[in-house]
């Protein structure tokens, strides 16, 4: 099988899409070109959005989920196809995020009003008025806001569970840490967002 | 804003009962704690608020040309690395052989050591950019990916 050009149309296939993780890794394992494509495309999707969100870079995100993909293929075969894929490239990729953090090599963050302004952002609405979809897309771009300024335990956290829609099982297995911890550190991170957002200031948090 | 619950409840269950994440027990208990709790409950209306305002924020992804390419099939790569091993094996023979004509041959010394010295430079050259090659390779991070 030889390398596939993403399609430089605005979406995919929707049978591949629609196709359940198992049916991909399985389709992608046989060989199967359009299994194989779907599969990396939507583990990109998930790498790029965990990895925008703990680094805040745009660029280093698309580094990181390319790192990503590379090294889902090389471990594709020894994937559990009774799991969920996306802990599995969460964990790849804060693994990855964590690896450049240490290294010292993250670019300057991107400012989310710069996302904002260029379309790097867009808000999902389910449009009552246009006053109540006003307030709604701030309020998401405050919180947003709020959990770019979280210290990094705390973000990643918030990441796996609120965005990424995780069970506490699965982020404690993406962090290693016991499930109780991820209850109360999710808590912590909670509190802190929601004391900012009532504040008006940026989140402050320790470690603990 | 209010703080720590007066009655003394511990807060995170209040995430876990969000997030339907509790056992049959602690459920029990936060539920009925929340009946009787106007702050915890007003604790629980923000956090529920903040999990919605986050779970319907859609980050758009980068321009599919601005990826590139997908990293190469599991096939291909394996196509790949036995081509290299098949090349490799040939060219140690073909190397052999001639080295071996060339030392039985019927050539006079002086051209035996002509042709030898002259194919061991280039050879040696070529190592050399194959070393800075493999080496480049190595610390490439999309080595996996087709250009």
């Amino acid at each position: 099988m030889e390398a596939i050009l993403i399609p430089s149309g605005p979406s995919h296939p929707p049978a591949a899409a629609a196709s359940s993780e198992a049916e991909l890794v399985s389709g992608a394992l046989a060989g199967m070109p359009e299994a194989w494509e779907a599969l990396l495309v939507r583990c990109r999707k998930t790498s790029y959005l965990v990895a925008l969100q703990l680094l805040g870079s745009r660029e280093d995100a698309m580094d990181v989920a390319q790192d990503a993909l590379l090294r889902l293929v090389r471990s594709l075969d020894r994937f559990d196809t009774a799991r969920s894929l996306t802990p599995w490239v969460a964990a790849i990729t804060r693994n990855l995020v964590v690896d450049l953090v240490r290294r010292q090599k993250v670019r300057r963050a991107d400012s989310l009003e710069a996302l904002l302004s260029q379309g790097g952002v867009e808000m999902a609405d389910h449009s009552d008025s246009p006053e109540a979809d006003a307030e709604r897309r701030e309020l998401r771009a405050r919180v947003a806001r709020a959990v770019r300024e979280l210290p990094p335990l705390y973000r990643e956290v918030i990441v796996l569970r609120d965005y990424q829609d995780l069970t506490y099982d699965e982020i404690a297995g993406v962090l290693e840490i016991p499930r109780g911890t991820v209850m109360s550190r999710l808590h912590r991170a909670r509190s802190l967002l929601r004391g900012a957002l009532a504040s008006g200031t940026p989140p402050k948090g320790g470690a603990g | 804003m209010s703080g720590p619950c007066a009655k003394g409840f511990p807060e995170e269950l209040l995430s876990g009962y969000l997030d339907h994440e509790l056992t049959q027990a602690d459920e029990q208990r936060a539920r009925l704690h929340l009946e009787d709790c106007p702050d915890c409950k007003a604790v629980l209306g923000d956090l529920q608020i903040l999990r919605e305002a986050a779970m319907t924020t859609n980050f758009s992804e980068p321009n599919p040309t601005e990826w590139g390419e997908l990293p190469r099939g599991r096939a291909s790569a394996a196509f790949r690395s036995l081509g290299w091993i098949v090349v490799v094996i040939w060219l140690a023979a073909v190397v052999g052989y001639a080295a071996w004509e060339l030392a039985t041959g019927p050539e006079r010394l002086a051209v035996k050591l002509l042709t030898f010295g002259g194919i061991s430079g280039v050879s040696l050259l070529l190592i050399s950019v194959l070393i800075d090659r493999v080496r480049t390779a190595r610390t490439d991070r999309y080595t996996g990916v087709e250009r």
